[in-house]
């Protein structure tokens, strides 16, 4: 099958060679494609996603591109079938995630929002939001460093606004 | 596409600490990301980390958030316990508002969403049901009393014939629901403000069981029976289940009834509190209530 390639070029200059199918999962890649601002012998720059960032995106998109056309599919295929599909695809993804540091899933995020990867986005929301769940707003400032940027008074006005859900 | 681009450096500064300035962290998460993780997270959890940060709080707010915690037909909800309400309300608002308990049916009824699941609970109340006899002070009363959260419950002196029955048309979102009866034996009084029930005149439920069922206008049905025994507390009497399929039109019509109707002896000494609609995952915290 000769399907087409597309170029990427991160922000630190590697370059990618992906299907244009498994770039499609990029709805700014796919929205470039459409308009034919992709020039076939020219790398795509990137800018705010760097190699080894690009290289998790790629690797994402490439196993996700079966499922491109999911609705369709699930109305043929047999629930079981399906079932044995979706949980291989769930245990990739969780091996995928577990593989990589926070700070990594927190530019992958960022990575998945600039191109617009809805599917990435979520996967990634759900594993930060996993980790986070269980602890305190304390806990989880120290372990993000996150900064307090509310003033007392505001600190206590989200207090009293949000009563119901500490009481 | 552009307006991506600065997002990334913009927010690496804001970060304090020995950590690589240059590697992002939650905090640094520009405001759409954060409401996509707060997505994930239950009611209880989105309000407690609503205060990690500004970008937290106002992410915390966002529609498409609240959106994703409330049932498909919220506003048929809110349109039955408002009448009329505004359109353009944000969603943390309207769940916190379902969230409270709020009467309806001229105070019959009280529906409210559990804050951690979204789940729906509905109470009917003694007076929102039809009691055969109701009306003749020898058989049944009404009487006052702060056991009950309708502040008014019925209390049969003694009958033949018990037959209570209910009936709702109410928009329930997709769910398994359990009906309960809430009964006790014997009537609740106070003595020196403290709280007393007078078994006397206990009688006639421990010779053939109650019949409870539940059916729906879609045709489910289920029953049980049940002999009433424990005296002097409330008790959740099970009635039946049913199921609200997802690709349900927007209404249920729900009936439940509970008899005894054995003519060969009396009954009496019963108190009604109310009935309620509960999501059937969720029960056993009823016996906490």
């Amino acid at each position: 099958m000769s399907s087409n390639m597309i170029m990427l070029k991160s922000s630190d200059g590697a370059s990618f060679e992906i299907e244009e199918a498994a770039a499609r999962k990029s709805k700014i890649i796919a929205n470039m494609i459409e308009v034919e601002c992709v020039d076939e012998d020219k790398a795509i720059p990137l800018q705010n996603v760097t190699g080894n960032i690009l290289a998790l995106v790629i690797e994402y998109c490439n196993k996700h591109i079966v499922d491109d056309d999911d609705d369709v599919a699930t109305e043929e295929a047999s629930e079981e079938e399906e079932e044995a599909k979706k949980k291989k695809v769930d245990d990739w993804e969780a091996e995928f995630m577990n593989s990589m540091s926070l700070e990594t899933m927190f530019e992958l995020l960022l990575a998945a929002n600039y191109l617009n990867i809805k599917s990435l986005i979520d996967l990634v929301c759900q594993t930060i939001a996993n980790n986070i769940k269980d602890k305190t707003p304390e806990e989880v400032r120290k372990i993000f460093s996150i900064e307090n940027d509310f003033t007392p008074e505001e600190e206590e006005e989200i207090r009293k606004e949000n009563a119901w859900a500490f009481g | 596409m552009g307006s991506g681009l600065s997002l990334f450096l913009s927010n690496v500064s804001s970060c304090y600490g020995g950590r690589d300035l240059l590697k992002p962290c939650l905090g640094d998460l520009p405001e759409n990301c954060v409401a996509m993780i707060l997505k994930n997270l239950d009611p209880v959890e989105i309000c407690k980390f609503s205060k990690l940060n500004k970008a937290f709080l106002s992410a915390s707010f966002a529609d498409f958030v609240w959106e994703s915690k409330l049932a498909p037909g919220y506003k048929l909800i809110l349109e039955k316990i408002l009448g009329d309400f505004p359109q353009n309300l944000r969603k943390k608002y309207v769940f916190d508002f379902l969230t409270r308990i709020n009467s309806f049916d001229h105070g019959t009824k009280k529906v409210w969403l559990d804050e951690q699941t979204g789940g729906l609970s509905l109470c009917i109340a003694a007076k929102g049901l039809l009691i055969t006899g109701i009306d003749d002070r020898r058989y049944w009363n009404r009487i006052p009393t702060d056991e009950s959260r309708f502040a008014s419950v019925a209390y049969l002196r003694q009958i033949w014939w018990v037959e209570i029955d209910g009936e709702i048309d109410f928009p329930f979102p997709p769910g398994s629901y359990s009906v309960f009866f809430r009964l006790q034996l014997g009537k609740p009084g106070k003595r020196f403000g403290w709280r007393v029930c007078d078994t006397r005149q206990i009688h006639g439920w421990d010779i053939k069981p109650a019949r409870f069922q539940v059916s729906t206008g879609d045709g489910q049905h289920s029953s049980s029976q049940c002999m009433l025994k424990e005296q002097g507390y409330w008790r959740y009497y099970h009635a039946g289940d049913f199921v609200v399929g997802k690709s349900k039109s927007s209404s249920t019509k729900l009936r439940f009834s509970m008899t005894q109707i054995d003519c060969t002896h009396t009954k009496g000494g019963l108190c009604l509190d109310h009935v309620i609609v509960y999501p059937s995952s969720c029960k056993d915290q009823l016996k906490q209530i």
